[in-house]
C-alpha cells in the first residue's frame, strides 16, 4: 500500500478523533492550569489546581475507594471468570444458551443494571435479597447508608456486569491451549487441580494479564453504577475518582472545572503508565505487520 | 498484547464449530455438579432482571411490601402509566437515533482506517494504533466536559446529533481495533490478486474486503450500537430534555415516589428485553468480538 492511499483511507478517522477527542483533551489540559467557569475564559493559575487536587482529602478517599474496588473486583473477575470459563467451556449443546444467559448482564446499561441491583437490596422497596439476608443473619443491614455494606453491593454489581467479559476472553484462551499439553499432563498422572495450576494457567498467562489490565482500566472509570447504587456516596466515602470529577466540575455548580480537569490529566498519566507494556508491544508489532 | 491477540484470534476467529465432540465422557457425578453450579450462577446473574420484572408487573400497593410478595395478579399498569405520563417514547426514539447514527458513522469512518492500518506497516500505523488504545482507556470526562462547553458554544447542546457525534468519536478507537483484527485475518495475497486484476485500493476495499468482512462488520456494528445504547455519562452531560436518552431518564427517576419508581422499572424492562433478545441472537458475534481481544467496552 502506498503512503498516499494509506493517508486517504485513515484521514476521515484521524479528523474525527482529532476534532472530537484531541481538541477536547487539549481543552482539558488548558483548563487544568486555569480557574474557569463554563463558557468563560479562564485565568491562568499555573499548577495550583494540581496542588489543590493532591492535597484534597476527599480526592484521597476517592482514590482509596476506587483502588480498593479495582483490586477486589479484578481479583474476583480473574478467579470467577476462570472457574466459569472452565465450566462453560466443557459444555456441549447447551453452551450457546448458557452464554446467552450469562451475556445479559453485560448488555444492560450499567446505570440501569445498578438500579435493578438496588431494588434487590432496598428494604423500602421490598428487596428480596435484603429480606433473605435479614432472615438468615437476623440483622438489618443498611445497604445504602452504611459504608461497608454499600461497598459490598457496588463491588457485587461491578462483578455482575464485568464477569461475562472476563469469562469469554478466558474461554478464548482455554481453546488455544494445545491438546497435546493436556494429554501429556494426563499421562504423567497430574490431578485436575494440578493440571489447571501447572499447565493451563501458565499457558494462558497472557490472556489473564489482558483481562486484568482491561478490568483495571475500566474499574478505574467507575461512575454509572454509583449513581444508582450509592446516592450518598460522598458522605459514605464511596465516591469514585470519576464521581469526584463529576461532582467538583459539573455538579456542585461547575465552579471547580480547573480542579476536575487537573484530576483528569493525572488520571490520564496514570493510565498511559499502566498501558506502557502494551504500547511497547504494539509499536513492535505494527512496524513489522 | 500481540500474543494475546494472536492466541485469542487464532482460537475464535472461525466461529466455534457446532459443539466439538467431547473426547471422553466424564464421570456422571462431576457433570451433574458442574451443571448444578452453572444453573445457580445463571440464576444469580439473572436475578436482578427477574426481580425487576416481577416488581413492575405487581400492582403498586403490593410491589414494595416488606417482606416481599411472590404471588400476585400481574398487571401492566406501570407500563401504561409510563407511556401516558412521561415522554418515554420520545426518549426511546432519541436512544435509537443516537445508537443508529453513531453506529453507521463509526463504521463508515472506521472501516477504511482499519483496513489501512492492517496493511501499512510502519511508525504511522504504530502511532495511530497506540493513540487509539490510549483513547479507548481515557477517563470519559476529560473529553466530555469540554464537549459540553463546545456544544453549548456551537448551539448544538441537547441535540441527538451532538450525542451521536460524541459517541462516534468515543467508540471510534474500539471499532478501529476490532475491525483491524478482523482485517488482519484476511490474507494479503487477496489484495495482490485484485490489484493485478486492476483494482484500486478503494476498489479492493469495496469489492473484495467488505463482502469478506461481513461477520466482522456485523460484530463491530453490534458492539458500537450496544455501547451507544448503554451510554449514560455522555448522554447525561450532553443532553437536557429534548435529546434525553432512556438510561438518563431511568437515572432521573430513581429516588422519586414509588409509582414513578415502578415506572422507571418498567422503562428498564422495556429497554432490557430488546437488548436481551439481541444478545441471544447476536451471541455468536459478541463472543467473536470479545475474544478477539485488544479492546472491549
Amino acid at each position: 500500500m502506498r503512503r498516499r492511499e494509506f493517508l486517504a483511507l485513515v484521514t476521515p478517522s484521524v479528523l474525527v478523533m482529532g476534532g472530537l477527542l484531541v481538541l477536547p483533551l487539549y481543552r482539558t489540559l488548558e483548563w487544568s492550569l486555569e480557574r474557569v467557569n463554563y463558557g468563560e475564559a479562564g485565568t491562568f493559575v499555573g499548577l495550583a489546581n494540581y496542588g489543590a487536587a493532591l492535597t484534597d482529602p476527599r480526592l484521597g478517599q476517592a482514590v482509596l475507594f476506587t483502588v480498593g474496588l479495582t483490586l477486589a473486583v479484578t481479583a474476583a473477575l480473574l478467579v470467577g471468570g476462570y472457574l466459569l470459563a472452565v465450566m462453560v467451556n466443557g459444555l456441549g449443546r447447551s453452551k450457546p444458551w448458557v452464554l446467552g444467559i450469562l451475556l445479559i448482564s453485560y448488555v444492560i446499561p450499567h446505570v440501569v443494571g445498578g438500579a435493578m441491583f438496588s431494588w434487590l437490596f432496598d428494604a423500602n422497596f421490598g428487596g428480596v435479597v435484603d429480606h433473605l439476608v435479614t432472615l438468615v443473619t437476623g440483622q438489618e443491614v443498611l445497604w445504602f447508608t452504611d459504608p461497608w455494606p454499600n461497598r459490598v453491593i457496588v463491588a457485587l454489581n461491578t462483578i455482575w456486569f464485568m464477569l461475562p467479559f472476563a469469562m469469554l476472553v478466558i474461554i478464548a484462551g482455554l481453546q488455544g491451549v494445545p491438546g497435546e499439553l493436556l494429554e501429556a499432563a494426563r499421562i504423567d498422572g497430574a490431578s485436575a487441580v494440578r493440571t489447571h495450576w501447572s499447565v493451563i494457567i501458565p499457558s494462558i498467562r497472557g490472556v489473564l494479564g489482558f483481562v486484568a489490565i482491561i478490568s483495571i482500566m475500566d474499574i478505574l472509570r467507575t461512575f454509572d453504577q454509583l449513581v444508582a447504587l450509592s446516592p450518598q456516596a460522598v458522605q459514605l466515602g464511596n465516591e469514585s475518582i470519576m464521581l469526584y470529577i463529576f461532582n467538583v466540575a459539573f455538579q456542585d455548580g461547575g465552579q471547580q472545572l480547573g480542579l476536575g480537569s487537573a484530576v483528569n490529566v493525572l488520571l490520564i498519566l496514570l493510565i498511559v503508565l499502566m498501558l506502557f507494556p502494551f504500547i511497547r508491544g504494539i509499536a513492535k508489532e505494527a512496524r513489522q505487520a | 498484547m500481540s500474543v494475546v491477540q494472536e492466541k485469542a484470534t487464532a482460537a475464535t476467529q472461525a466461529p466455534p464449530p457446532p459443539a466439538p465432540p467431547r473426547p471422553k465422557r466424564r464421570r456422571k457425578g462431576s457433570t451433574y455438579l458442574v451443571g448444578g453450579i452453572l444453573v445457580l450462577v445463571c440464576w444469580a446473574m439473572l436475578s436482578p432482571v427477574l426481580w425487576t420484572a416481577m416488581t413492575v408487573t405487581k400492582p403498586t400497593d403490593v410491589a414494595f411490601l416488606d417482606p416481599p410478595v411472590f404471588f400476585y395478579e400481574p398487571t401492566l399498569t406501570a407500563f401504561v402509566d409510563l407511556w401516558q405520563t412521561t415522554l418515554f417514547y420520545q426518549y426511546l426514539i432519541n436512544t435509537l437515533i443516537v445508537a443508529l447514527l453513531s453506529t453507521v458513522a463509526a463504521l463508515v469512518i472506521g472501516l477504511p482506517a482499519a483496513y489501512a492500518l492492517s496493511r501499512f506497516p510502519g511508525w504511522i500505523s504504530a502511532v495511530l494504533l497506540i493513540a487509539a488504545l490510549v483513547f479507548r482507556a481515557l477517563p470519559r470526562f476529560s473529553v466530555v466536559l469540554p464537549m459540553y462547553d463546545i456544544s453549548r458554544a456551537l448551539g448544538i447542546y441537547d441535540t441527538t446529533f451532538a450525542v451521536a457525534a460524541a459517541l462516534v468519536a468515543i467508540n471510534q478507537p474500539f471499532s478501529i481495533w476490532l475491525l483491524r483484527n478482523f482485517f488482519a485475518e484476511i490474507p494479503k495475497e487477496l489484495d495482490e490478486a485484485a490489484m493485478i486484476d486492476g483494482c484500486s485500493r478503494f476498489g479492493i476495499l469495496r469489492r473484495v474486503m467488505i463482502p469478506l468482512m461481513g461477520p466482522g462488520i456485523l460484530t463491530a456494528g453490534i458492539f458500537v450500537f450496544l455501547f451507544a445504547f448503554q451510554e449514560y455519562l455522555t448522554a447525561n452531560i450532553l443532553t437536557d430534555v429534548s435529546a434525553r436518552t432512556v438510561p438518563v431518564f431511568i437515572a432521573t427517576q430513581l429516588g422519586q415516589t414509588l409509582p414513578m419508581l415502578q415506572q422507571a422499572g418498567a422503562a428498564a424492562m422495556l429497554l432490557t428485553l430488546p437488548v436481551v433478545a439481541f444478545a441471544f441472537i447476536a451471541q455468536r458475534y459478541l463472543v467473536a468480538g470479545l475474544s478477539s481481544g485488544s479492546v472491549k467496552g
